[in-house]
């Protein structure tokens, strides 16, 4: 490359550094170091000792983690097969992608409306169960992590399709076509070939439904209710209710540590069903 | 009996048919290749025989049991494929213990045979690789490795040489042809490459549009073809329409042809090979003789090529450089009796 284009590379690529320098990393940092101080100005630990310390946080803390991890584990389920069929059996492949991204479309206000709808006391899903006679009253799945978690799927289900359909269609049919000549059933092929080889889907994922479902805000917001609170909503809480910004960043803090800490272990795992990724 | 055979098995796509009412047997211990252009049907059967997909009409019998709907993790039959389709997230020992574990052997068992196929490959040392750390030819004796180890009743090969450079691609023919007749295994290959395919096989069949036009020992392929079809294919340049007489043939022009093939009746076409005609100086006294005026002469090397305008149409000639000649010149074809075919 000569000098002319290098130069003219890093003038294209200089406003979107600026932007994220200013905007992003400056303000990360802002944030992080005054969790470190106390007011005097002193380093101390104890913003985080004392968070910890308190049953209320750590409540918060496990049912973020709890609903999360869940949320990613129904949707790596309910998305596996969706994917595998649209990718490699589906002659209307556009057409059911667009279907599974179609509710990202709306904003999460109005979907977790209608999920207020139908899961209401009195709504389409305890009707059901009721004239069916699963149950004789209704059920409480609204304003509680049930309703969340539903909330949390149909959020990010489409980022976990999308992500493995990525994947999936690259696998050439030949692999499968090799490994049932082989003497292996369509169980076999799908658990020796066609899993391995979805891993970093499934990973990519994974990784995004539970980011997205640990900072979510206003699904937990609207289908959680006063004593299911999560980080997102907790943070939103010491800010603005309680004006209280330093622990409100320290939250913040501990959010960014978890994801950082969960992906990295969804990669170690996915490393070892395919270590050549 | 054949061990396989194929009986009227018509085959395709929607309404796209491929295969119509083809026929094929194959006998035990046998290496037959299918030969033939892209389109012409051959993968498709290759395909249908592994149980890759089903035929829409006809029967195909293997060791005198049917087939036809037998799914294919049962049938056993190892598979070659162009793109070898190795596992990439499994070492080589791995891909090739794949088989073996499906079969529910024994780890010592997998190991011992795993070691001996890859030895027999001269993999030996790689089974802790991944496939995308060898090269191809590597990656093609993994895949041949890998089919052989299940011990398979049929061996079925797609193009497996055709991503490989011309120089391996002779070697490891050798090389699949030693193992196969080592273990006397059953074998049918699919190829567009006809060197390749007579090198290797001990019968060829040539497709053409979803049927088979000849299927014949190599050499009965390349010296007597049956059709018109298999005779340009094989590299027969020269056709001539002729009608029968009295001891021989008679050409449009009047010219008589005696051919040493049995005699045949009516109207025919009959070709012949650039190199079995003889070019001399206009009037030399040849037998079969046929007039014409050169038109291009080519440099092959070793050899001149001359194209030849006679009464009879174009006539491709292959002479050696004892004389050359040129353009406009006027020459005499000899057509060596022994060569002529009649179609």
């Amino acid at each position: 490359m000569n000098k002319k284009a290098l130069t003219i590379g890093w003038l294209m690529v200089l406003p979107g550094c600026l932007f994220v320098v200013f905007f992003m990393l400056v303000p990360l940092f802002l944030l992080v170091f005054r969790t470190f101080f106390d007011e005097g100005g002193s380093f101390t630990l104890n913003g985080y000792w004392e968070m910890f310390q308190s049953t209320y946080f750590q409540q918060v803390f496990v049912r973020s983690l709890k609903l999360s991890l869940i949320s990613t584990a129904i949707c790596a389920l309910l998305g596996f097969p969706s994917s595998y069929y649209i990718a490699k059996y589906s002659r209307h492949k556009g057409m059911l992608m667009a279907f599974a991204v179609f509710p990202m479309f709306t904003s999460p206000v109005i979907r977790s409306f209608s999920w207020i709808v139908l899961l209401g006391k009195k709504g389409i899903v305890n009707s059901a169960l009721m004239t069916i006679g699963l149950t004789s009253k209704p059920i409480s799945i609204l304003y509680n992590e049930v309703s969340m978690t539903i909330g949390f799927i149909q959020l990010f289900l489409p980022l976990m399709i999308l992500s493995l359909i990525g994947v999936m269609e690259n696998i050439p049919e030949d692999l499968n076509l090799a490994a049932g000549s082989l003497g292996a059933t369509k169980l076999g092929t799908f658990r020796h070939v066609v899993l391995p080889l979805s891993i970093p889907g499934l990973v990519t994922g994974s990784v995004l439904v539970f980011t997205g479902c640990l900072t979510a805000y206003t699904t937990p917001q609207l289908l959680g209710g006063t004593d299911t609170r999560v980080l997102a909503t907790v943070i939103y809480q010491y800010a603005m209710s309680l004006g209280d910004w330093t622990q409100a960043s320290i939250v913040a803090v501990v959010m960014i540590v978890v994801t950082v800490c969960v992906s990295s272990g969804i990669n170690g795992i996915s490393r070892r069903l395919n270590p050549t990724i | 009996m054949a061990l396989l055979e194929l009986q009227d098995i018509t085959a395709g796509y929607d309404k796209n048919v491929i295969l119509k009412n083809l026929n094929l047997q194959v006998e035990k211990g046998e290496l037959l290749s299918l030969l033939g252009s892209s389109g012409c049907g051959k993968t498709t059967t290759l395909r249908l025989i592994a149980g890759f997909s089903e035929p829409m009409s006809g029967k195909f019998l293997f060791d005198g049991k049917d087939y036809t709907h037998v799914p294919l993790h049962k049938r056993n039959f190892g598979f070659v494929f162009q793109s070898y389709a190795l596992f990439p997230h499994m070492t080589i020992f791995d891909n090739v213990a794949f088989g073996l574990r499906m079969r529910k052997c024994s780890s010592s068992e997998i190991q011992n045979q795993v070691m001996e196929t890859l030895e027999l490959v001269d993999l030996k040392g790689y089974e802790k690789r991944f496939p995308k750390e060898l090269s191809g030819g590597q990656r093609q004796r993994v895949a041949l490795a890998r089919a052989l180890v299940i011990k398979p009743d049929l061996l079925l090969m797609d193009e497996p040489l055709s991503n490989l450079d011309a120089k391996l691609r002779v070697k490891m023919r050798v090389e699949i042809r030693k193992l196969q007749q080592k273990f006397g295994i059953t074998a049918i290959y699919v190829t567009h490459d006809q060197e390749e395919c007579f090198a290797i096989s001990d019968k060829v069949a040539i497709m053409n549009q979803g049927i088979i036009e000849q299927l014949d020992t190599p050499d009965r392929i390349y010296n007597r073809p049956n059709t018109e079809f298999i005779a340009h294919f094989v590299g027969f340049e020269n056709f001539l329409d002729l009608t029968s007489a009295e001891g021989g043939y008679t050409g449009a022009d009047g010219s008589f042809f005696r051919a040493d093939a049995p005699q045949k009746q009516g109207r025919l076409k009959a070709c012949i090979r650039p190199e079995d005609i003889q070019i001399a100086p206009l009037g030399t006294d040849v037998p079969n003789r046929l007039d014409g005026q050169i038109m291009v002469e080519t440099f092959l090397g070793k050899r001149y090529q001359y194209n030849v305008k006679t009464a009879l149409g174009e006539m491709v000639v292959s002479a050696d450089q004892e004389h050359i000649y040129h353009s406009g010149e006027s020459v005499t074809l000899s057509l060596a009796s022994n060569k002529i075919i009649l179609l």
